[in-house]
């Protein structure tokens, strides 16, 4: 097997006595001092359900996380786990396993020390400690690096040791704080591919921190979207990313254009959509008026040769090559907006200056109420 | 935080530079000066330093603090660039040494009535060195509660202190520590012989409870209680009672009464003071001051005892027995081997002594109490105390000369050849030394089961 | 590759650490090398003839009396590091794994063991530990039994343990502060708790800290010559030295042998420490972790933690309480409390005490301010260069642990006095700056452990990180190396300004005139007489207190500087 691709879970016999259990975090409060870091969390996370906390640095998704695992200060309200309030429980009674962001093993034990630490701590020792080490070593395969010192693997063998550390005392739930974020571009593709099969196979609940939607998105049943530790929007990713609640979770979860504005009526009586820079996108019937926001995601923008009703013309003003698509960036009055257009061999791009006509997809169009 | 440390260490290092500044800038500005360097404690110096300086008030008085042994080291290692006018300590080995390193220079008056001598003891080095300028006299002192608490009786001689009874109680400096103690040491030796004064000494030494530093480590710990009884120099326990704790303390009939000295330092920058103080010393002014409550020393000028204190013995009216002429010339000639008997047969191994010393009067109780005369036990006791007290060395091997040569480092010259080294010498005592002593304890052991 | 490896490789022709590790040691060589073989080269002389010679160092072999000082001096050294570590294990773990409503006190007075003056110290411990002292009276009248506590190697025992015991506590204090906090919570996550998760995974993890303490412990207690001397143990090492060195009229070469061997040992023993830790340098990028986490206390936990705090501070403290009844206390003799209280001691002691204390606060800040400044450059020199035999900057700087201050002092003479001081015209060695070079010098190797530590667990990243962004060398050593050391570097300068506080043994060799002479001067001073006890404590008091003092300040600005650094990052929600 080789290190620096990732494994394949094995079929080794861990995990067996895991049964996947729900969480239910009501009305969670936490400070530190006098910043309240985390305010009025309600969630729901099903039995088995591969989740994560999304949000920018800050947010308050770490610290909630933790205080599942009973770090950091106290919080308010209730962690319900399998039914059961564990708020103010001591992290060692609570049965949870983590895996921390720098992976935090013991620099003066071994990989198989490591590894059997909490089987030790639960009494498990001999034989059966050792079965159970190398079952776990073999599932995020490690098993030829038991004798080495921490200090003597790469980031993405010490992270698979941190797993193998945690699961193999077959916790109740996972919780992993940025489990990929000190790994390389590719290994990570890999490693969180193996981390979805391990917690499929595992069947255990599982909560993913991590600032990187895609991440989020590619592996997770669910998302809940944290800013300013409030949750946004909790929801399966397409949801989310289809309708988001507000304009933060818009922008947060992929790209987006988010255009000011209000809905009016236009001279039949049928709701519109007003931009301050003159856009005008008609909407579906039963909009109510007033001010909104109008998200639009840059491939529902198209360019177009005809002079259609809804089309309008805009200025290329720079242009991105992503590889399967080019992102344009486009000005329409004095509004930007991002527009993608699948790229194809031998098509050139548009220069900056151009002067082309834009199609706004309005039926792909959200509106947010303030 | 890293701004807010630096700051405060930069503000720590300004204050820091800045207060000394100051203190460089506050240092000495007299136009006479006097650096006298000493062994006495401020409480004798201040005394003395501010009537000179009422007397003489362009001379500035600075007192050097040191102990003898340190102070004759700082006059030795800085000979090469003197500073210092004046050394003034008790102990007059200590003026031989510098004598011997051509470190003082001659000064000597006459002063009416400070005789020539006492008892034999010349008060002034005879070749004008240094100057006698108080008595001192050696005994025992005793802590008054600890001797209620142990219902101890008060010793009166030397050899009481041998007695079982003193066992664990006793108190005593090293020689080779304290230039007092070799000459309570030399004082024994000389009143009682080499041989039997050692025994005095060794049966002395086993009563020992310990064998203190330095030799303010012995009123210091009978006024603490540590021990009761303590053999020092007298003003110790005079200063001692004086300053309230519940001591006391006595003369035996042996003791020598020694001058403590003051001498002028060769190539003094300030020798015209450095002589205007000593004339204070000997002044009957001067002399007076002794009789301060802290300080209670023997003035060696007879007129000054018109005015002293109650309790203060005349040694020049006979109130103190002196039975012992002292030679300091055969003190001086075996000095260095005495230190080092006494330290490798008693400070070293002051557990062995002890306990061969209490097996012995162990078994001599057992003798006693038994009643019957068992000739055998007592033969093997006899034995016993003869091992404790057996020398490795001979009077006459200890006034050899070539002997001594080996406890001086510095040669004479590049051609002296000395055989032997101190510490092949050390550990051959050493070993005839613990060899005695367990055998002293196995005999006497022996003789204390046939009782 | 990510192991975190402490030496780099050497870089090509960067002559900037030659240049540092040049001055270091020539500042080395000419305070402490030079003067020190001025002094010992007596030990390879033939002291018949004078001339080179291994003969003494034979003899010092063949003495039965060596050998067992050295053993003697052996065994003390290392039961003294157990004791010391039970005395210390506790302080530390409860300061640094509870939330303490007095934790920075607990740590300032375990500090104030070290702050022992000289000579009334040992009148304190004999009038309370002594046979016939305090506590043995009491034994004695209500049972009948006496404890010899102060008695054979097993008074200087107790008196090491508790004298010493502060360098364990403040190493290894800063270890767990250093402590990644993830490190303790994966450990809890997977069922850790209380004593368990201590002994085997944060105990482990502040080894570093602690080899430095015990090491310095064991270094010291073998070296050291006060505590034997004055409870009269002399079938040690060095009383054994210091008596053949200091004794009237003789001057045998074994004092100076054995110097030289006390000398040797240490180092050994130093690099042996450094064996023991290598490999286990678990320095952490997240320096400033936050160490381990504190938690609150229930009730009744916090009554028995401080219960064990208490009992432990009752110990340690015993000396210094010994000191206080003595500097208040009329006449104290073969009783259990002195007869009677005044405050006159105080009065007399204050006639003299202004220049004293002014003199000891300048002295020791100057020693202490020169330590850190020189144990960060040799630490870092040290383990962030190349400079080809780096090494033994630190065994020299070291050694000064062993170096009797009898033997400085006479160097300093021998070498200092033939040469006068620019512009003055006074011979050097008489000038205070001397002392303070001295101090220094004899302070150096606690600064030096305090700095390694420190230096030890701030990882390499952060310099190049530095480095990397147009910083010059000198420039990240000050602005990145040093802050982070902060802590290392205050308890390094506390460390060395309090000990040199109450030094003596080289400073009564320099002091040349009062004006200059230091506290511990002037309490030589008193406790030469019988009325000097009282006003020698009271001297020693105030010196407890304003060391006392500047230790506390120092630990507030410590705490204060790692609560500013530690807040930010707590609110950040994510670390």
């Amino acid at each position: 097997m080789n290190a620096s691709t990732g494994w394949t879970p094995g079929n080794a016999a861990v995990g067996a006595a895991i049964s996947a259990i729900g969480i239910e975090i009501r009305d969670l409060g936490l400070s530190f001092g006098s910043t309240e870091v985390l305010k009025g969390i309600d969630l729901t996370i099903e039995p088995g359900e591969f989740f994560a906390f999304l949000g920018p640095s800050g947010s308050g998704k770490s610290t909630l996380l933790r205080a599942i695992a009973g770090f950091g200060p106290t919080p308010r309200g209730a962690i319900l786990l399998d039914g059961t309030d564990i708020v103010g429980e001591a992290p060692w009674r609570r049965n949870v396993g983590m895996v921390f962001q720098n992976y935090a093993l013991w620099p003066h034990m071994s990989v198989a020390k490591n590894v059997a630490y909490g089987l030790n701590e639960r009494k498990i020792r001999g034989d059966e400690a050792d079965r159970r080490v190398r079952a776990a070593l073999e599932l995020v395969g490690m098993e030829a690096y038991a004798e080495r010192y921490p200090s003597q693997l790469s980031g993405g063998q010490q992270q698979r040791v941190a797993l193998a550390r945690t699961i193999v005392v077959e916790p109740r739930v996972l919780l992993l704080d940025e489990p990929l974020s000190n790994l390389d571009a590719n290994l990570r593709v890999q490693m969180r591919q193996d981390l979805l099969k391990l917690q499929r196979r595992l069947g255990i609940t599982t909560i993913f921190v991590t600032h990187d939607q895609e991440e989020a998105n590619t592996i997770c049943d669910r998302i809940a979207v944290m800013a300013d530790g409030v949750v946004q929007q909790v929801g399966k990713p397409d949801d989310v990313y289809d309708t988001p609640a507000n304009s933060f979770v818009a922008k947060f979860l992929g790209t987006a254009n988010v255009v000011e504005g209000t809905v009016g009526r236009d001279a039949d009586g049928a709701p519109l959509f007003r931009a301050g820079s003159g856009l005008v996108v008609p909407l579906r019937a039963g909009e109510q008026d007033g001010p909104a926001k109008m998200v639009l995601r840059p491939q529902s923008i198209d360019f177009t040769d005809g002079t259609g009703p809804d089309s309008v013309e805009a200025g290329v003003v720079a242009a991105e090559f992503l590889g399967s698509v080019i992102r344009y960036q486009v000005r329409v009055g004095d509004q930007d907006l991002l527009v993608d257009e699948r790229h194809t061999r031998g098509v050139a791009r548009r220069d900056p200056g151009e002067t082309v006509r834009i199609r706004l997809n309005h039926d792909q169009a959200v509106l947010i109420r303030a | 935080m890293q701004n807010r440390f630096q700051a405060t260490m930069r503000r720590l290092g300004l204050g820091v530079a800045a207060a000394a500044i100051l203190v460089s800038a506050a240092a000495h500005a007299a136009d006479d000066k006097l650096v006298i360097v000493t062994s006495f404690p401020t409480d004798l110096t201040d005394v003395f330093k501010t009537a000179f300086m009422a007397k003489h008030p362009s001379i500035a008085v600075e007192v050097l603090n040191k102990s003898t042994s340190s102070g004759v080291k700082y006059l030795i290692e800085t000979a090469q660039n003197n500073q210092s006018d004046i050394f003034w300590a008790s102990a007059p080995d200590a003026f031989e040494v510098l004598k011997g390193e051509s470190l003082l220079a001659k000064y000597s008056r006459e002063v009416d009535g400070i005789p020539s001598d006492l008892n034999g003891y010349p008060i002034n080095d005879p070749d004008g060195r240094y100057l006698g300028f108080a008595l001192s006299g050696y005994g025992m002192m005793w802590n008054t509660r600890y001797m209620d608490a142990y219902s101890l009786p008060v010793p009166q001689e030397w050899s009481d202190l041998e007695k079982p009874v003193y066992h664990g109680h006793v108190g005593i400096s090293a020689p080779s520590r304290s230039g007092t103690t070799h000459l309570t040491i030399e004082t024994i030796l000389q009143g009682e012989g080499w041989q039997d004064g050692w025994q005095t000494i060794l049966a002395m030494g086993g009563n020992a409870k310990t064998i203190t530093e330095r030799s303010f480590g012995v009123p210091d710990g009978v006024n603490s209680g540590s021990f009761g009884i303590g053999v020092v120099i007298d003003f110790f326990g005079f200063s001692s009672k004086a300053s309230g704790f519940p001591v006391d303390f006595r003369y035996p009939s042996v003791t020598a009464l020694v001058p403590a000295n003051i001498g002028v330092v060769a190539n003094a920058p300030n020798e015209a003071p450095a002589q205007k103080f000593v004339d204070f010393l000997l002044s009957p002014d001067g002399q007076q001051l002794l009789f301060d409550a802290k300080i209670m020393r023997l003035p060696v000028n007879k007129n000054a005892y018109d005015n002293a204190p109650e309790g203060l013995p005349n040694p020049f009216d006979g109130s103190i027995k002196t039975e012992v002429n002292f030679d300091s010339d055969l003190s001086e000639k075996r000095y260095n081997v005495v230190n080092s008997l006494f330290d490798v047969m008693i400070t070293y191994r002051l557990d062995d002594l002890r306990a061969a010393t209490q097996a012995v009067q162990q078994a001599e109780a057992k003798l006693e109490q038994s009643g019957a005369a068992n000739a055998e036990a007592a033969a093997l006791i006899d034995e016993a105390r003869a091992l404790i007290s057996a020398l490795p060395v001979s009077e006459a091997e200890a006034l050899d000369p070539d002997f001594n040569a080996i406890f001086k480092t510095k040669r004479k010259s590049k051609d002296v050849k000395v055989e032997g080294r101190q510490a092949e010498i050390e550990q051959e005592w050493d070993t005839k030394v613990i060899r005695n002593y367990s055998l002293a304890v196995e005999l006497a052991n022996k003789a204390a089961g046939m009782l | 590759m990510t192991s975190v490896a402490l030496r780099r490789p050497a870089r090509g022709v960067s002559l900037g650490p030659y240049v540092v590790a040049g001055l270091i040691l020539l500042f080395l060589g000419a305070f402490l090398v030079v003067p020190v073989l001025k002094v010992i080269q007596v030990a390879f002389q033939d002291p018949g003839t004078g001339g080179f010679t291994l003969v003494n160092f034979q003899d010092f072999f063949n003495s039965a009396l060596f050998r067992q000082s050295f053993f003697n001096s052996l065994y003390v050294a290392g039961v003294s590091v157990v004791i010391a570590t039970v005395i210390a294990l506790p302080l530390a773990y409860f300061t640094s794994r509870f939330n303490f409503s007095g934790s920075v006190i607990i740590q300032t007075l375990s500090f104030v063991p070290l702050i022992m003056p000289p000579f009334i110290g040992a009148v304190a411990m004999q009038l309370l530990f002594g046979s016939n002292g305090s506590v043995n009276l009491l034994l004695r009248d209500n049972f009948g039994i006496t404890v010899p506590f102060m008695d054979g190697l097993n008074g200087v025992i107790f008196v090491q343990s508790i004298h010493y015991f502060p360098f364990i506590l403040i190493n290894l204090s800063a270890s767990l502060h250093n402590i990644d906090r993830s490190m303790e919570e994966a450990a809890q996550m997977l069922g850790s708790s209380g004593l368990r998760l201590f002994r085997k995974i944060v105990f482990p993890l502040a080894m570093p800290g602690y080899i430095a303490g015990a090491s310095l412990v064991f270094v010291k207690v073998f070296d050291d010559l006060g505590t034997p001397l004055l409870l009269n143990v002399n079938t040690m090492l060095a009383p054994q030295a210091y008596l053949r060195i200091s004794s009237v009229g003789i001057s045998d070469p074994m004092g100076y042998v054995i110097s030289t061997i006390l000398i040797i040992f240490s180092v050994f023993a130093m690099w042996v420490s450094f064996l023991g830790m290598r490999g286990k340098d678990y320095s952490t990028t997240q320096k400033g972790g936050g160490g381990i986490a504190r938690r609150d206390l229930r009730p009744h936990e916090a009554a028995a933690c401080y219960l064990v705090v208490f009992l432990i501070l009752g110990i340690v403290l015993a000396p210094h309480l010994g000191l206080l009844l003595l500097s208040f206390g009329t006449v104290w003799s073969f009783s259990v409390m002195p007869d009677g209280f005044t405050v006159a001691h105080y009065g007399t002691a204050l006639t003299s005490a202004g220049t004293f204390i002014k003199n000891t606060l300048i002295y020791a800040g100057l020693a202490g301010l020169i330590d850190i400044v020189l144990g960060t450059a040799i630490a870092y020199v040290v383990m962030r260069t190349g400079v080809v035999g780096r090494k033994w900057l630190d065994h020299i700087a070291v050694a000064a642990l062993a170096v009797p201050g009898v033997v400085l002092g006479i160097g300093y003479l021998r070498m200092f006095y033939g040469i006068d001081m620019p512009g003055t015209g006074q011979p050097l060695a008489t000038w205070w700056g001397i002392i303070v070079i001295a101090l220094a010098i004899r302070r150096l190797p606690y600064a030096l452990r305090s700095c390694t530590a420190a230096l030890q667990q701030i990882a390499p990243a952060l310099e190049e990180a530095s480095e990397n962004l147009g910083a010059s060398k000198f420039r990240t050593v000050r602005r990145i190396v040093v802050p982070l050391m902060a802590g290392g570097l205050v308890a390094g300068f506390v460390t060395s300004f309090a000990t040199a506080a109450v030094e003596l043994s080289a400073t009564i060799m320099l002091v040349s005139s009062e004006n200059d002479a230091p506290l511990s001067y002037g309490l030589y001073l008193f406790m030469q007489s019988a009325a000097g006890r009282g006003p020698g404590a009271a001297l020693g008091v105030m010196a407890v207190l304003i060391v006392g003092l500047a230790t506390y300040l120092s630990h507030r600005l410590v705490e204060k500087t790692r609560r500013d650094r530690s807040t930010p990052e707590n609110s950040g929600g994510h670390r």
